[in-house]
């Protein structure tokens, strides 16, 4: 199921949420932990099995590392055999048919491709248990001995299958005792009223522009760089979208999720970028990769190294497929030369030539992320660069029926929206939210009832 | 004062909350309470039910799918809904509506090239290398080249004039029928419906008038119209979900009287019209009775004695009643359901001429015209 659809909306939250806060606390998180097993369910039932397997053995882990507190060698052994854990069924699902169609291409051999779909919101869930043992191994959190609510944590979801990737020590204690009222209901409900509202009336709606820009027969400079533009939006309004409505949820019953985005595109450098887009994702890369692999403060080459690796890995996280490493490790490359000389040539330019250098980068960085298809990606850089001719009238055509719609997406890609809310007197914003609230509902559901289009972007990673 | 501030903004967060269930669990509550529709008379579909339960289709996930879909078909004013969400849209700049455009009150489909539009006319030119008999050739533009002015500047169109200069060139054996020419000529009237992708009685007339021009015969006055229907919303209204525009009037300017019109498969004779159809969603369906593999109208009273041959769709339902007044026989054969050679077909028939008459919205993506061939 995904929040953006009617029987999510309509069915499923009301039923919820009725359940949920007229049950007793204690047995609240047993009741989160089976209507998440429900949500999980509702696409891939079978899947609900991996879910629990998942639950056992990260379960298990977690008691084995506190039994061992004492004895380190143990200790990190249970820890190892987590990581292993988790990694070997993200490999299995996510990755085999890659791997092994890589082989078979090298060396002519036929190793099995299973074409087994993937599990849902396997690259986060796995990345969170993981979370779990390492910040129990290194006393960030006390272990969980209550398995409901340890199962509560993993299936939570609100952050389930898209993120943010929840670590377990930023909400170890928000499971056991957590704040609920009406103020915090109603936050979380401004808050996932937003985010439908910026994935289904907005990313939605550019999402069409991108299409028809990689359908193209004949794509201009001028449409393939209006293509990227819209793909951009679509993506960040889709990913954050949805992240803002995994925290309004999380706020409705009574969770306090760490924010995912902080309005990437104002960035003037890469660096920044990556401080602003998918924080979650970044978060857990340092605490868990880089750090351990000793950071920067290492010989030069090793952190030469360590953020080569940290880049490759987040390449792939998004996807089996040699344009998310081609994508990752150009990310790595920007970072390594940001870092080591760009940055201080950077700091003398004018603010906005570093932000537009800054988009050129991010967005070209959408084309590798974007076109899977090898062939096709080097057919779209021609066409950025004129290989299809520079403008066409269908180029002008399509920027006029998406200019207000763009327009709007690049406001909303500031803070503007927000200064301007918090800049309103009280009274004003006691009058509006329940009206914005209502009226965003009605066009979300006007949206949700006509659309065949209504695919979710991050469901694949 | 600060105190009142506090008040009212604990009042808004209680009318938020509020708005927000009600809002969710009242349409969620109508859902289950209204009963459900078999069928959409606007989305022209049936609509899906509840699905049945079972093991076998929940562990699969088809249940939870089909439970989905029948949720969104069934969602309470779903209509209304749609509506509401293409305006919005429409506000926002767009023109384009599910492959359609709409140019001020006026729905005008997008063509494009099926990729038989080649193939295609070489099934022409067989066809007037098989048979003796006259073969006249007239492709019918639709709205997006007649009325080509009024789609956005800039949008994507395919080139249909270009494309039926090459047919022309291409089938020098057959007669030309410029029907393009004679619906361009007309088009400040009306050509084609507003809200359907056919063209009107009027636009008929120029194309049979368009007929008997390459025949060498006067066509006659269109006379006066008689109005049948004006709550007629086409197939453009239903695809394009653009419901706020003003429905259709369908008229008729033949009286059909004395003509019959025998439907072969079903074994019926009527006559030119079938009213039953103007209470329907299919109203354009009034002309001969909609889609059949092949209709024979006769006309005792008829200019000639002559036999015409139209190889055809939909488009020739509402020119056939201005073709009877000349032909005592017209065969009207549909492709896509009678399935046969058309030249033999003519010869056993004692055809005097053969008119292919397509839209070329169809023909560019007919995938029967192989029978013209044969």
């Amino acid at each position: 199921m995904i929040f953006s659809s009617l029987p999510f909306l309509f069915f499923y939250l009301m039923a919820v949420l009725a359940v949920y806060k007229l049950s007793p606390l204690k047995l609240r998180n047993l009741i989160l932990l089976l209507v998440s097993l429900f949500f999980y369910g509702w696409g891939e039932p079978v899947y609900i099995l991996i879910m629990l397997l998942s639950i056992a053995v990260d379960y298990v882990h977690g008691m084995l590392v506190e039994r061992w507190r004492e004895d380190d060698r143990k200790a990190r052994r249970a820890v190892a055999s987590s990581v292993f854990f988790n990694l070997a069924i993200l490999v299995f699902f996510k990755y085999w048919d890659f791997l092994m169609g890589t082989i078979n291409a090298l060396t002519g051999l036929h190793l099995p491709v299973l074409g087994l779909p993937l599990p849902i919101g396997i690259s986060f869930y796995t990345f969170q248990t993981m979370s779990y043992t390492i910040d129990v191994y290194r006393q960030d959190a006390p272990v969980q001995k209550n398995p409901i609510t340890f199962g509560a944590y993993v299936t939570l979801f609100p952050q389930l299958i898209a993120g943010p990737i929840v670590r377990y020590k930023s909400v170890a204690d928000q499971l056991e005792n957590r704040r609920e009222d009406l103020e915090k209901f109603v936050s979380g409900v401004r808050r996932f009223t937003v985010g439908a509202a910026k994935k289904v009336l907005l990313a939605n709606a550019i999402g069409q522009l991108w299409d028809q820009s990689l359908a193209a027969e004949n794509l201009t400079a001028a449409g393939a760089w209006l293509g990227l533009a819209a793909y951009a939006f679509q993506i960040y309004f889709d990913f954050s979208g949805y992240s803002d409505m995994a925290i309004g949820l999380g706020r409705m019953f009574g969770f306090e999720f760490l924010e995912n985005f902080n309005y990437p595109y104002i960035s003037k450098s890469v660096v920044e970028f990556w401080k602003r887009w998918h924080i979650s994702l970044t978060t857990w890369f340092r605490e868990y990769v880089y750090f351990p692999l000793g950071g920067s403060r290492v010989p030069k080459w090793k952190w030469i190294r360590n953020i080569l690796i940290v880049w490759t890995l987040t390449g792939i996280w998004h996807g089996a497929g040699w344009n998310f490493l081609l994508w990752g490790l150009y990310y790595g490359a920007w970072m390594l030369a940001e870092r080591l000389f760009l940055g201080k040539w950077l700091e003398k330019l004018p603010g906005a030539v570093r932000h537009v250098y800054t988009m050129v980068i991010v967005l070209i960085g959408w084309a590798l992320f974007a076109v899977e298809d090898m062939g096709r990606l080097g057919a779209y850089f021609s066409s950025l660069f004129g290989g299809g001719g520079w403008f066409s009238p269908v180029d002008g055509y399509r920027l006029r029926t998406y200019l207000p719609t763009l327009v709007i997406l690049a406001i909303g890609s500031t803070p503007l929206m927000g200064k301007l809310w918090d800049r309103l007197g009280e009274k004003a914003r006691a009058v509006l939210q329940p009206l914005l609230v209502l009226g965003a509902l009605i066009l979300c559901t006007a949206s949700l009832v006509d659309a065949g289009y209504n695919p979710f972007l991050y469901f694949r990673f | 004062m600060k105190q009142n501030n506090k008040k009212i903004s604990r009042i808004s967060q209680a009318v938020t909350a509020i708005l927000f269930c009600g809002f969710l669990a009242g349409f969620g509550l109508l859902h289950v309470l209204l009963p459900d529709r078999t069928f959409s008379p606007v989305e022209n579909r049936t609509l899906a039910q509840l699905p049945e339960f079972s093991w076998s289709a929940l562990t699969d996930g088809s249940y939870t799918a089909k439970l989905e879909t029948y949720l969104e078909d069934q969602f309470p004013l779903r209509d209304g809904w749609m509506g509401l969400k293409n305006r919005y849209e429409y506000l926002l700049g767009k023109r384009e509506f599910h492959g359609v455009y709409l140019c001020g009150d006026r729905l005008i489909h997008k063509i494009e090239d099926a990729g038989r539009a080649e193939q295609n006319i070489t099934y022409l030119q067989k066809l007037t290398e098989l048979t003796d008999i006259p073969v006249y050739l007239g492709l019918i533009p639709t709205a997006a080249e007649v009325y080509r002015d009024a789609l956005p500047a800039g949008s994507e169109n395919f080139d249909q004039a270009a494309y039926l200069e090459k047919v022309r060139e291409s089938v020098p054996d057959a007669v030309w029928v410029d029907i393009a020419q004679a619906l361009t000529e007309h088009r400040r009237e009306q050509m084609f419906y507003r809200t359907d992708h056919h063209w009107t009685s009027q636009g008929a007339y120029y194309g049979y008038g368009a007929l008997m021009g390459a025949m060498g015969e006067q066509p006659e006055p269109l006379g006066t119209p008689e109005t049948v229907s004006d709550d007629f919303y086409g197939t453009l209204y239903s695809t394009s979900g653009v419901h706020w525009l003003e429905p259709d009037t369908i008229e008729r300017y033949v009286s059909g009287e004395g003509v019959t019109v025998e439907n072969t498969e079903k074994g019926e004779t009527h006559g030119l019209y079938v009213d039953s159809f103007l209470g329907e969603k299919d109203k354009y369906a009034s002309f001969l009775g909609g889609n059949t593999p092949l209709y024979i109208v006769r006309n005792r009273s008829a200019t000639s004695s002559e036999k015409l041959l139209v190889v055809r769709d939909s488009y020739s339902d509402s020119m056939a009643p201005f073709l009877s007044r000349y032909f005592a026989e017209i065969h009207l054969i549909d492709l896509r359901y009678y399935r046969t050679s058309v030249a033999e077909y003519a010869q056993e028939n004692g055809m005097d001429r053969i008119f292919v008459c397509y839209s070329v919205e169809n023909f560019v993506k007919d995938l029967d015209a192989v029978f013209m061939g044969r």
